[in-house]
C-alpha cells in the first residue's frame, strides 16, 4: 500500500513537524507498549523464545567483549597508576569503572548492535512483507506477539547480560593483575568489593534496565513503522541501532546525574 | 516442542545464572562492608572532618570495624559523624577512647581511626560520643615547611656574604685566611694552647690523684664528706666551742673590769698598786714592823734564859732528844 501524499500546510517548517510528529509517534507507540503489557493474553512462550535469542545467543559475544574490556582496561590503567606506585588500586580502579560505567555501558552497546539491529530488520521486514497486516486480520495481536514479547526480553535480558559481563570483565581483570601483580584472586575481589557500593550495583541495575527497555522499544518501533520495501528495512535495522546508542549515551548521562545527586546527599 | 522445551531450560538457566552473580556480588559485598552484621553506633564530633564521606572504613588497631554511617553539622561549625561499628568488636573500645581521622595509604580514602583507651574504663554502649583528636593539617604542615623555606634562603644568602667576605679577606677569619702573618702567629698560639692544654691535662691528673686520696677510706676529709657519725660530734663540738668562747667572752670582761679596777686607785688593790704615798707609808710600815720583829726576837730570846720561862723550854729539848734517840 503506497503512501498518500501529505498536502497539508506545515506548521514550523517540514522538517521539524516531521521531528515532532516522531516523537509524538515514539510516545504514543511507548503508551500502548504499557497498555499491552499489563492485560492478557499473554505470550510467555514468544517471551521465553526472545529471551532466548537475545540473552542466550548473545551471551558468547557479551562475555569475549567484556573479557576483552576487562584486560585491555587493566592494561590500558596500570602504566598511569604506576608512574604513582599505586598499581596495588588497579583492582578498585576496575571494579568502579566496569560496575558503575563499563559493564551496562558495553553491554547495552553491544546488544544495540546485534539485538536492536536484529529487531528492526525482523520487524521491519514482516511490516513490509505484509505479515503484521495478515496477523491483524487473523485475530492476532501483532504488538503484543512482536513489540511486547521483544521489548519484555531485552528488558529482562539486558540486566542478565549486564552481570556477566561485569564478572567475565572482573575475571579478565583478575588474569591480568594475577599475572603482573601477582595477587591472588581473594585479595583481588576483596579490594574489587571494598570500593563499590550498593547504590553503585543498584544504578548499574537500573541503568541496564532502561538500557534494555531502550533497544527493544527503539528497535520494535523502528521496525514496526518501517517503509518503502526492503530498504526500508536496511533503514528500520540500521536507525534502530543508531537511535538505541543515542538514548543509551542521553540515558547514561542522565541516570549518572541522578545517581551523583543521590551519593552526594 | 522439544525444541521450545530445551530453550526454555537454557533460558531458565540463564537467569538463574545471571541472578545468582547479582545475588553473590550483593551478599559479598554487604559482608565486606558489614551491612548484614550487629551494629552499634558511635558518635564523635570533629572541627573539620577533611573530606570525610559517608561509608568511610572506621578502623581500630589497623582492624576495619565499621563504617561512617552519616555525617552532619554539629553546633556553629563543627560536624558530627555517625559511625556503625560491629557488635563484636565493642568490647575492645573503652569509653575514653579516642576517634581521628586518617587516611587508608598515601592517597587513599579518610577513614577513622579508633585508638587508645584503658581497661580502667567500660566498654562504649550503643550512642556514645568519643573524644576526637584532630589530624594533622597537611595545610599547616606546609606552611610550616614554606616557612622553613624562607628562613633557609635567609640563612643561605647570609652565608654567601658571609664566605664572599672570608674570600675577600675581611675580618678576622678572612684575614687568617690570607694573612700569611696573621696564620703564623695563630700557629704559635695554637702551639701555646697545645702546650698549655698538656699542662692543663697534667693539673688535671694531679687533681685527680688529690682527689683520689682524699675519696681513700680513713681519710680525714673522706670522713669528713661520707661518715654521717661524724657529723652530730662535729656538731657537739661546735656547741662546746660555742659555749666556750662564750664563757671566755664573760671572763675576759671581768679580767677587763678587774684590770679596771686595779688601775684605779680607790680600792685597797688599786692603791697598793697605784698610790705611791700609800706605798711609801707601807715601806715605812714594813720597816718598822722588821725593826720591831727583831726587837721581839731578841726579847723572846732573853726571855728563853728568864725565870720561871727557862723550865719549859728545858722540858720541850728534853722530849726532843728523846724523840731522836727512839728512832
Amino acid at each position: 500500500m503506497a503512501e498518500e501524499p501529505d498536502d497539508r500546510k506545515p506548521l514550523l517548517s517540514k522538517k521539524i513537524d516531521k521531528f515532532f510528529t516522531g516523537l509524538a509517534d515514539a510516545w504514543n507507540f511507548v503508551k500502548r507498549f504499557f497498555q499491552e503489557v499489563l492485560f492478557p493474553p499473554y505470550e510467555f512462550k514468544e517471551v521465553i523464545h526472545q529471551c532466548y535469542r537475545i540473552g542466550v545467543e548473545s551471551l558468547p559475544l557479551i562475555s569475549l567483549t567484556g573479557f576483552i574490556v576487562g584486560v585491555v582496561f587493566t592494561n590500558q590503567s596500570r602504566p598511569s597508576l604506576s608512574e604513582f606506585g599505586a598499581a596495588s588500586w588497579l583492582p578498585s580502579l576496575i571494579s568502579i569503572a566496569v560496575v558503575r560505567a563499563m559493564g551496562p555501558l558495553v553491554t547495552a552497546l553491544i546488544a544495540a548492535g546485534k539485538v536492536g539491529s536484529s529487531i528492526g530488520a525482523e520487524i521491519g521486514s514482516m511490516k513490509v512483507t505484509e505479515q503484521i497486516d495478515a496477523m491483524e486480520v487473523s485475530a492476532t495481536n501483532p504488538f503484543k506477539f512482536l513489540v511486547v514479547t521483544r521489548v519484555l526480553a531485552t528488558t529482562f535480558m539486558i540486566p542478565l547480560l549486564v552481570m556477566y559481563t561485569d564478572f567475565v570483565a572482573l575475571m579478565g581483570s583478575f588474569l591480568s593483575v594475577n599475572k603482573n601483580e601477582m595477587v591472588s584472586m581473594t585479595t583481588f575481589f576483596v579490594q574489587v568489593f571494598e570500593s563499590i557500593t550498593f547504590l553503585d550495583i543498584t544504578s548499574s541495575l537500573f541503568k541496564s534496565v532502561l538500557f534494555g527497555f531502550t533497544i527493544g522499544i527503539v528497535g520494535c518501533y523502528k521496525g514496526y513503522n518501517s517503509s518503502k520495501g526492503t530498504e526500508g528495512v536496511g533503514r528500520a535495522a540500521n536507525a534502530a541501532v543508531v537511535m538505541a546508542m543515542f538514548l543509551i549515551f542521553i540515558e547514561e548521562l542522565l541516570v549518572l546525574q541522578i545517581v551523583n545527586a543521590i551519593r552526594g546527599s | 516442542m522439544r525444541g521450545e522445551n530445551k530453550r526454555s531450560v537454557i533460558v531458565g538457566i540463564f537467569v538463574f545464572l545471571g541472578i545468582a552473580i547479582l545475588v553473590a556480588g550483593v551478599m559479598t559485598l554487604g559482608g565486606q562492608q558489614k551491612k548484614f552484621v550487629k551494629s552499634v553506633h558511635l558518635k564523635t564530633v570533629f572541627d573539620d572532618v577533611g573530606g570525610l564521606q559517608a561509608g568511610n572504613n572506621v578502623w581500630f588497631s589497623g582492624v576495619k570495624i565499621g563504617t561512617v554511617r552519616k555525617i552532619n553539622f554539629y553546633g556553629d561549625s563543627q560536624v558530627e559523624v555517625e559511625m556503625n561499628v560491629e557488635k563484636s568488636s565493642v568490647d575492645f573500645i573503652r569509653k575514653n577512647s579516642k576517634a581521628t581521622i586518617s587516611s587508608d595509604g598515601l592517597i587513599g580514602n579518610k577513614i577513622i581511626v579508633l585508638y587508645g583507651g584503658s581497661t580502667d574504663f567500660p566498654a562504649v554502649l550503643d550512642g556514645d560520643r568519643l573524644e576526637s583528636v584532630m589530624p594533622l593539617d597537611t595545610d599547616k604542615m606546609m606552611e610550616t615547611l614554606q616557612e622553613n623555606n624562607k628562613n633557609l634562603v635567609a640563612i643561605t644568602t647570609d652565608l654567601k656574604v658571609l664566605t664572599g667576605k672570608i674570600a675577600n679577606g675581611e675580618g678576622i677569619v678572612g684575614s687568617v685566611m690570607t694573612d700569611s702573618t696573621l696564620a703564623k702567629n695563630f700557629k704559635s698560639i695554637v702551639v701555646n694552647l697545645d702546650r698549655a692544654s698538656s699542662n692543663s691535662l697534667k693539673v688535671i691528673n694531679e687533681l685527680n690523684s688529690f682527689t683520689a686520696k682524699l675519696n681513700t677510706k680513713g681519710n680525714l676529709f673522706n670522713d669528713l664528706a661520707t661518715d654521717t657519725s661524724i657529723a652530730p660530734d662535729l656538731k657537739a663540738s661546735m656547741e662546746s666551742l660555742k659555749a666556750t668562747t662564750a664563757n671566755s667572752a664573760e671572763l675576759t670582761q671581768k679580767l677587763s673590769e678587774i684590770t679596771d679596777k686595779l688601775n684605779s686607785s680607790d680600792n685597797s688593790m688599786g692603791m697598793l698598786l697605784n698610790d705611791p704615798g700609800f706605798a711609801e707609808s707601807l715601806r715605812s710600815t714594813m720597816e718598822n714592823t722588821d725593826s720591831a720583829t727583831y726587837k721581839l726576837s731578841k726579847g723572846l730570846e732573853a726571855l728563853e734564859y728568864t725565870w720561871p720561862f727557862n723550865r719549859g723550854f728545858k722540858r720541850k729539848a728534853k722530849a726532843e732528844e728523846k724523840a731522836a734517840s727512839d728512832n
